[in-house]
This record gives structure tokens, sequence and C-alpha cells, in this order.
């Protein structure tokens, strides 16, 4: 009975998401591809410009493809976390912001500080921040049990508005001509790593990828986190978790990975804080997030995707001339395709193996 | 008498390595409740799935009324006049009754739905069954019982011919029963049958004409209530001779474990559930709470396992709590988490389970296995979700966890409910085991052990008396949130139903 009992049942699962990411890319090449003959473009041109401005080179793929995934591994991995734990965390943008906010006032306020101290405590003020950018949300969903969805939403909002103040006002650069701040200290700059663009904030975020996958699987606060998002009920009825406890974790942790992502963005790519530093990557993370399943791993793979799209993209438009709005809409496209196919084949599966 | 009913031929079903349905016969005639019996994981509920067209069988054939229904396809069963009320409800909690009722149906037609037509309908239904349910009310606010009568009325307002009832009595109170069962008689007078999967053998002798036994998937017995009676049944339901539950031998109470003053607790709903309960357990000792379901017993044991703070009075608790909540496994269990898993919802900040801050997830396995094989829990494998095991086998599940913890206070929600014969003779066996400190209490100490005489203190929440009569040293009863102690005197179902349906003194 015993041998019976540890026979594993995996081999199905596994040739999932293969499989879906397979259907999915053709699915998503042939749509892309339909779209632009109809829109009078050559759909073969315009896939060389994508794969060359996404895999060109590999200065290209570091500099661009890789820069582009680092702020969508980070927040991608924060709303996995909050998702994890059955929280609805939709606020990653304006997080994010927070983080910036934070990191570029670090690094604006103590120019003088040694590298060693500055670069890190610009990070930690960065995560920080984005930790404290929950504490609305979180204090209303636990103490008066307003939804998460909504409070988030709107805090996103009050970041982007108040870094819209910040810049046009006190935080403004010094000649006061663009509603930008000053860029940082070099010292509270990313290192670079090679010759282009990609710095350390990459390889950051793959560890903490790592850490979070293996925190989530082997320690006893990732069971309590998976416990709390699968059934609060039967958390709370185990009498030995305090669900309570546990979403505020999730909920800080997730805030603050955001609040890392921007001050990432800042110390590594922008070094100035302004208006629309970020493209959506808070809202794309959820995208990010939810084609990984979750998993903290996938959410790698994920990210890498979006980054390879937007870098291709932008090739798209630079090479083959197609105009940014179709390159959004071929975006969209691509994500749906994927998305649907990793449904449908998911169903597929369970139909099957279910019983 | 015609053709059968039902008739259902060497049907068979295999899930993965599990042969649910080996060769499974069945015939019900028009006009006669036909019961279907078998312990957990026999295949009743396998076997009714098939005939309603929610599982397509591996062999066999399925005939209605003479008509050979195609393998799968719900929309055939139905059309074929088969109607089932599931073990598990199906409603949707934020529609009202009659939008419940409408769904599936084809009320209206078009666009719009007719829900004039299903109110009028349900008016009709209810002076016919004598069922008193309000077409507008929102499922949500509904007791257990009352969507039980909705789940009812939802297979009989599209007229079934053949009704199959899952397990209908398990959640329904002894006066709700007898309304039922009054139910199925007037539906079975007008030539219809009803095929009624039970577990309560004196229950189903009550009301059945035929019955069917299932036993690991065959058909091993089927005969006319005349030719039966309940320990013939029983045999044939587990294969063996059972013994009859010993009653236990009263036993001095130790020292108190837990003391209830003047507790207070507000249900899901806001409103008070518990008022002014003053109670206190003591170690070897259990406590029988009696009543019909939705009276505050959910509240109250959540209060008493410390799940929950009380919203008025005080409660001294001991550290460790084992609650074994309602709902067969489903409200302490995690349905994607596998066995492993489960059993860390208890265990996982234990240190026999941990390493630092990590799971010692070969401990945690090396628990759930002492509890898989302690409590005959049948599942596929290791990695089998609890989602995947059937309803019994659930509750072994979170019954053994529960009782691994050694706990000091040991708080249970029908623990019984559910489980076939063997698995219930078994859990009545552990818990007197447990009160008397005995080899059970060590056996199911599990990971740490506990010297004899530090028993725990055992609270029984069960809405059936006799399970309380049989059990508890100490009775009361549970009435509108309050608690009533039974004197010794009055300790018989009389003397237990006095305050639960006697005359309004709240």
């Amino acid at each position: 009975m015993i041998r019976q009992l540890l026979r594993p049942r995996l081999r199905s699962r596994r040739i999932g998401p293969l499989a879906a990411g397979v259907v999915a890319l053709l699915a998503a090449t042939l749509l892309a591809a339909a779209g632009l003959a109809l829109a009078g473009y050559d759909p073969a041109a315009a896939g060389r410009a994508l794969v060359s401005g996404a895999f060109g080179s590999w200065e290209r793929f570091a500099s661009i493809t890789l820069v582009r995934a680092t702020p969508l591994i980070l927040t991608g991995l924060a709303v996995a976390l909050a998702f994890r734990a059955g929280v609805w965390n939709i606020g990653a943008e304006g997080q994010l912001y927070a983080g910036a906010v934070a990191a570029v006032w670090v690094g604006l306020t103590f120019p003088g500080a040694p590298a060693w101290l500055l670069l890190p405590g610009a990070m930690a003020a960065a995560a920080v921040a984005g930790g404290l950018w929950t504490l609305v949300p979180v204090g209303l969903k636990l103490r008066a049990g307003v939804g998460e969805v909504i409070t988030t939403i709107l805090m996103n909002f009050v970041a982007i508005h108040t870094v819209a103040w910040l810049v046009h006002g006190p935080l403004q650069e010094a000649r006061g001509v663009f509603p930008q701040t000053d860029p940082v200290a070099l010292a509270a700059r990313l290192p670079r790593l090679g010759s282009g663009r990609l710095h350390a904030g990459f390889p950051v975020a793959v560890v903490l990828a790592g850490a979070l996958w293996w925190l989530l699987r082997h320690s006893a606060w990732g069971f309590r986190v998976r416990a709390v998002g699968a059934s609060i009920r039967a958390a709370a009825v185990s009498g030995r978790i305090h669900t309570g406890r546990v979403v505020l974790g999730a909920f800080l942790l997730s805030g603050m990975l955001a609040g890392l992502a921007g001050g990432v963005e800042v110390a590594g790519v922008t070094f100035a804080l302004y208006e629309n530093l970020s493209p959506g990557y808070g809202y794309t993370a959820i995208a990010v997030a939810l084609l990984a399943g979750l998993n903290p791993l996938a959410v790698l793979l994920a990210a890498g995707f979006f980054g390879v799209l937007q870098a291709g993209a932008a090739a798209m438009q630079r090479d083959v001339g197609v105009p940014a709005v179709w390159v959004s809409a071929i975006e969209a496209l691509v994500i749906l395709a994927v998305v649907a196919a990793d449904r449908f084949l998911r169903r597929g599966m369970a139909g099957k193996g279910g019983g | 008498m015609g053709g059968a009913a039902v008739e259902m031929r060497s049907v068979s079903k295999r899930f993965g390595s599990v042969e649910a349905l080996a060769d499974a016969n069945l015939s019900a005639r028009p006009g006669e409740v036909h019961a279907l019996l078998g312990e957990n994981g026999a295949g009743k509920t396998t076997l009714m799935r098939v005939l309603c067209g929610m599982l397509r069988p591996d062999g066999g054939e399925v005939l209605v009324e003479g008509r050979r229904l195609p393998p799968e396809g719900t929309r055939a069963a139905a059309a074929a006049g088969v109607g089932m009320v599931h073990q598990h409800f199906t409603l949707v909690p934020s529609l009202t009754v009659a939008e419940n009722v409408a769904l599936g149906t084809r009320e209206g037609g078009g666009f719009r739905l007719a829900l004039e037509r299903v109110h009028e309908r349900l008016t009709e239904l209810e002076q016919v069954t004598g069922l008193p349910v309000d077409p507008g009310a929102a499922v949500a606010g509904l007791s257990v019982g009352a969507k039980q009568r909705v789940e009812i009325l939802k297979a009989l307002y599209r007229d079934p011919r053949v009704l199959v009832l899952d397990e209908p009595t398990t959640v329904l109170g002894p006066q709700e029963v007898d309304w039922l069962f009054g139910v199925l008689r007037s539906l079975v007078e007008e030539a219809r049958t009803v095929l009624l999967i039970g577990h309560k053998l004196d229950e189903i002798l009550r009301v059945a004409d035929r019955v069917t036994v299932l036993r690991r998937g065959r058909t091993v017995l089927a005969e006319g209530r005349e030719a039966v009676d309940a320990p013939g049944l029983a045999r044939a339901m587990i294969g063996r001779e059972t013994t009859p539950a010993a009653r236990p031998a009263r036993v001095e109470a130790g020292e108190r474990v837990a003391r209830l003053k003047a507790v207070g607790a507000l249900g899901e709903d806001g409103r008070t559930a518990v008022r002014d309960v003053t109670l206190e357990v003591h170690r070897g000792e259990i406590v029988g709470i009696g009543g019909v379901e939705g009276n505050g017993q959910r509240e109250l044991a959540l209060v008493l396992s410390g799940r929950r703070r009380p919203a008025a009075g005080s409660a001294d608790l001991p550290a460790t709590v084992s609650l074994i909540p309602q709902d067969r496994g489903a409200g302490g269990l995690v349905a994607g988490f596998d066995l492993a898993e489960n059993t860390a919802l208890a265990f996982h900040d234990d240190d026999a389970h941990r390493r630092g801050p990590l799971i010692d997830w070969a401990a945690m396995r090396g628990t759930a296995h002492e509890i898989v094989t302690g409590f005959d829990v049948r599942a596929p494998g290791w990695r089998a979700t609890a989602q995947s095991l059937s309803g019994g086998n659930r509750q072994k599940l979170l019954v053994g966890r529960e009782l691994a913890r050694a706990p000091d206070l040991l708080v249970a929600e029908n623990p019984m409910r559910g489980l076939d014969i063997a698995a219930a003779a078994f859990l009545r066996a552990k818990l007197v085991e447990l009160k008397g400190g005995g080899p059970g209490a060590e056996e199911a100490g599990g990971a740490g052990g506990r010297p004899a005489g530090a028993a725990p203190g055992i609270v029984l929440f069960s809405t059936d008396l006799d399970e309380v009569l049989d059990l508890a040293d100490r009775v009361f009863v549970l009435v509108r949130g309050q608690l009533i102690a039974v004197p010794e005197a009055e300790r018989n179902p009389a003397g237990m139903g006095r305050p639960m349906f006697g005359s309004e003194q709240a």
C-alpha cells in the first residue's frame, strides 16, 4: 500500500507549461502576423526586427531585454507573493513609485556618503518605503475588512500624483527646467555588469526569485503563506496559524519587493525621478505573476518573456516603422494568446486526469 | 409491475490506480424507495454520478425506464427524468431561492428569466410537500437544514421520475429527517423512484423498500426490506462481524483544563450566536452538547478551542486544543494540499517537525503516514490532495490529525458525521480510550507521547442525541445560543428534546 502511495503522479503536470508555451507562441505569431499584414506591413520583416531587437547580440539582449525584465521580475515577485497569500495587491505600481522616491531622496540627500553605505541605504529605503505604502491598505483590510483591490489601486493614484508634485516642486532639479530631479550621486548608483547597460539589479532580482521560491517551498513561514492563501478558514481552524499576522507579513514583504523595483530602476537605469518613470511595470507585473502560475522561479521566465516583447517591439517600431499603437496591440495579442493557451491546456489536463 | 425504473448492469469505473466500481449492479422499481448502502469509498456516489451522466463508466450499461442512456451527459440523464440532490450543496449563496431553482431550467426561454413562474411553482410545491421555504430569501442567509430543503426543491422542480439523494440526512435534525422521509414516501406513491444513499442503518431501514449494498465497488447484496436487518446489512457492508460499541464506563474527572465564564460570541451575520455560556471541562471527561444545527455550535466550538476570541466573558484555555470542525473535513483541510501539507497545518511549527525555520518534510510525511495507516485513510497516493479523497476519508484524515496533536482539550463538532460504521466505531473507541488516558491516548500522541493520566478533556457537539447520550459524562443542549444542562435523571432523548423543542423560553 505504501509503495502505491509513494508513486508520484506528476508526469502529466510537467508537460503542461511547455506545451502551453509552444502552442501560445505559435498562435501569437500567427495572430500578430495577420494583424501586421492587414495593416500593410511586412510581417516577416517585423518578426526579424523583433527577434534581432531582443536577441540580436549579447550586448543588446543584456542592455535592453534583461534591463527591461529586471523591474518586472521584482514587481512580478511582489504580486506573486501577495497572491499566494490570498492578498490581492494591485498596488505594485504605487509601491514601486514610493521606492523610487525614497531611493532618489537618499541619493540626493547624502551625496558625500561612501558607496558601500549609500547604495545599500538607498535600496533599503526603497524597500521600506514600498512596504510602508501598503500600510493603509493592510490596516484597512485587517481592521475594517475593506477589500485591498480598491485600496491598493487608489494608493497607486496617490503615489503617481505625489511623484508629479515632487518633481514639479520640492524635488525639482536645481536648474528648474524639466519636471525631474537632479541625478543621484554616483555612489548611489548600481554598478554596471560588462560594457553594456546591464546593472547589478538583475542578478539581485534573480537571487531574490530563487530565495522566495525556496522560502515558500521549504520554510514554515512559506507554508503559512500558502495555507492562508489556499484556505484562510482551514488555516485559522488549525489553531497554529495567526492568519492576520501572515496577511500582514506577506502584504508588507510584497510592498517591499515592489519598492525595491523602484529603487533598482532609479539606481540602475534612470538615476533620477520623473513622471512616468514606470511604463506600468506594476500592472504588467500582475500578468507576469499570473502567467508564472504564482511560482517565483517561473516569474523569471515570464518577466523575461515580457522583456523580450518590449525590447523587440521597440525595435519593430524603429526598424520597420510599425507605429507604437500597433506595437502595443501586438504585445497585448501575444499576452492574450499565452494566457488563453495556458488556461485551455491546464483545463484540458484537469479534465482528463481528474476524478 | 412493469420493468425496472433504473437498471444498472456491471458498471465499472477506475480513477487512475483506484478501482471505484468493479461490478456494480442496481435495479430499482417504480414506486419504491431504494437504499444504496456501503462504507466510505465503496462507490455509492460514483455509481450515482454515472447514473446522472456526470461520469463516463469504463464498462456496463445504464437503463432508465427501459431506455439505454448514453454513457455520459447530464442532459440526457435529466431528459430521462433523473434528478440528483448532491451530498455537498450546489447552491449559489448570493442568489435567492427562486433564482437558484431557476438555474439550469429552461424557465423563461429567451433572455428574460420568468422568475414569477418559478415563484408560483415553488409555492405549489410548498403546498404539496408541506415544506416552508421563502422563494425570495437569499440562500446565504439560510440555515443548513433550509439549504438542504432548497436542494431537494430544486430537484423536485424538474419533476423527476427518478430522484437520487446522496446522504441527505447528514445535515438534518431529527424532525427534519421525519419531514424528508414523509416527502420521499409521497413521491413514491406517485410511482416515482427514490434512490437514497445513506449510512445510518436505522434511518435507512425506516424508509427503504429495497436495499442494495456496495462493497469495494461491487454489489454484494440486493434484497427487499423484509429480508434484511441492521446487523446483516452491517456485515454485508464491511464484510465481517461488528461488535456493538460498549458504553464507556464513567471515569473520575481530573483537573480542570478549560473554563468559560459568561461567554458570548457573534455569528457570521454579526448577530449574537452564543450568549452567557459558562462551562468547565476537566481532564478525562466527555462533555456532550446536543442540539439542532445552527444554534451556536459553530461559534461556541471556535471560542472553546481558542480559534476565536469571545465577544463577551472570558475563556481560560489550555495550551494545545484540537478542533474537529463540522463539514466533513472541508473546514479543517485545504482542498489543494496533499496529505503531508494538510498534516503540516497542525504541525508545521512543532519542534519535532522542523529544523530551525524550515519544515522537516520527511518527519511530516512520517506523521502523515501514521495518521493515514492509523485511521485507514484511503488515498490514491501521497501526492493526493484532500479534494481527491472521499468525504469520509477526508474526515478520517482530519480526525487523525487532530488526535495526533496530543491535545489537552479536544473540541469536536459532529465528528462521526459522514463516517461509515467501522470508522465511527473506531473513532468512538478512540475517544473513550483517549479520555481514559489509556493506550489510545499514547498512540494518538504520535509525535509526542504523554504520561497516562494526562488525558484530555473532550467536548463533543453532536446533532445525534444518541451519540451524546452514549458517550458523554455530562450532557448539555445548546438552544438559541444558550447552554442548558440536562440533569442526570433526564438523560434520555425525551429529556434532551424538551429544552430543544419545548416552549419558547429564551
